[in-house]
């Protein structure tokens, strides 16, 4: 499914030019610009995550840059211009457009990209800060963003906790692999990686327990400290659900440390491109017997903010592996 | 993916969490057990009743030891030749993520015999405070 956004074609006719600058003010609607930011399929239920993901290589069109880096409150774009080299800085800045022209689409282009204010919780995870005047609306939307080098990815989900983790399949490791599980993951996951003999294999497994891992921090909201990954294991049980529990004599009932590390959680891995794991986690609070046999429903869209968007999902380019 | 080393990840600490490197806290218990590096007065060692008065020490690192921390960032990142790293390198922006973290906490670990839990990791922005970190460990361990 193609949105051709804006009826042009890439190098056959100049961009619009870049958007006047609006007033920062959250809940202000945004006008025209954002009629090209299509609102996509609304989030049917807690349970549903939409992923927006970019490649940053594929981004080069100067003006089309400038156009992003325009959606970036002062502080984004000095923040951006610390990275460390070009390419750092590219990927900065593309990341803060990307998630503000996603979290546009899911209020009905009523919010114009460049009026989001964020803060952080006490942990450090980046939150919206709406305006609590009472003249803005507001979404109980919930973000969360993952990097690699080649593809910036953005998890929305509604009115629930959200962490995601892409990351490249072949990513090599300076260090051994099982050195790295032992030093950081349960003793059962260890297990787990120590019987695969295929070191390309054991290499795609634990990438994907990585992910798995890094997006139920990120979900948490803690920071690494908050759930240490030798504290919870993550199992693809054999009917392919991911079960997470806290790790046997890592944590008992006295240690605090682990109070928060709740089974309520639902995860999605799948490949990506071929090229990609991507796991997300969302917090699931439901209770009853449908708790864990209902899937997280998952919808994948590959953006070039405010030019096209292709959804991706339900065609070989996302394979779910849960 | 992208987190701990404090701003390695998509959030950064607190700003109240930064510590200047050259800040020296000093403080004497009755019992307590003094011992100077001689190098640039960087080091003072405090010993005391370790259930109460127990004081936490910022101050700056050897040269040294910022530079095997930079030697161990850059082969971790494989950085450019000619690349500077420096104390006050941040690691979120020298793109380091998290699997990168972990693996120079490793890495760090191993050349300086040292286990960093993950709460003092989450401190970490810069270089300088590595340094500082693995020094303090380093101190405690041989204490």
């Amino acid at each position: 499914m193609h949105h051709r956004l804006l009826l042009r074609r890439r190098g056959a006719m100049p961009l619009p030019s870049p958007p006047q600058p609006a007033p920062r003010t959250p809940g202000v609607a945004g006008g025209r610009l954002f009629a090209s930011l299509p609102s996509p399929p609304p989030l049917q239920s807690r349970r549903e995550v939409h992923v927006w993901y970019l490649c940053p290589d594929e981004l080069n069109d100067h003006s089309q840059l400038d156009m992003y880096k325009e959606l970036l409150s002062p502080s984004e774009r000095k923040n951006a211009l610390a990275m460390n080299g070009p390419r750092l800085q590219k990927d900065a800045m593309l990341s803060r457009a990307l998630l503000r022209t996603t979290l546009s689409r899911y209020t009905d282009a009523k919010i114009d990209p460049r009026s989001f204010e964020f803060k952080k919780n006490k942990f450090g995870k980046p939150e919206i800060l709406w305006q609590s005047d009472g003249s803005s609306m507001e979404w109980p939307l919930h973000f969360n963003i993952s990097h690699t080098s080649s593809l910036i990815a953005c998890g929305i989900a509604m009115d629930t906790l959200i962490g995601i983790d892409v990351e490249e399949k072949k990513r090599k490791t300076v260090k051994n692999i099982l050195s790295l599980a032992r030093r950081y993951f349960t003793p059962s996951e260890v297990d787990y990686l120590a019987k695969i003999s295929d070191s390309d294999a054991q290499q795609k497994e634990f990438i994907k327990l990585w992910t798995l891992k890094e997006a139920y921090v990120k979900a948490l909201g803690r920071g690494f400290s908050g759930a240490p990954f030798n504290r919870f294991s993550n199992q693809l049980e054999t009917n392919n659900r991911i079960q997470i529990s806290k790790a046997a004599k890592v944590c008992n009932d006295s240690d605090s440390g682990c109070d928060y590390l709740s089974e309520n959680w639902r995860f999605a891995l799948a490949g990506l491109n071929s090229s990609y794991y991507m796991a997300v986690c969302i917090e699931d609070n439901s209770r009853g017997s449908e708790n864990g046999s209902v899937p997280l429903g998952l919808k994948v869209w590959k953006t070039i903010p405010f030019i096209e968007d292709t959804l991706v999902s339900g065609t070989d380019a996302v394979k779910l592996i849960t | 993916m992208a987190h701990s080393l404090a701003a390695a990840a998509s959030f950064s600490p607190p700003a109240a969490r930064r510590r200047p490197p050259s800040q020296v806290t000093n403080a004497i218990s009755s019992r307590g057990l003094v011992s100077f590096n001689s190098q640039r007065m960087s080091f003072v060692s405090i010993r005391s009743r370790p259930s109460q008065l127990r004081f936490k020490i910022c101050c700056s690192a050897k040269k040294e030891t910022v530079d095997k921390v930079c030697m161990i960032v850059k082969s971790q990142l494989a950085l450019p030749d000619g690349t500077t790293v420096t104390g006050e390198s941040k690691f979120s922006e020298l793109g380091a993520d998290s699997l990168d973290t972990v693996e120079i906490v490793m890495g760090l670990e191993e050349e300086f015999n040292i286990t960093v839990d993950e709460t003092s990791a989450q401190d970490i922005a810069t270089v300088q405070d590595a340094a500082n970190l693995i020094e303090k460990l380093v101190l405690e361990k041989a204490a």
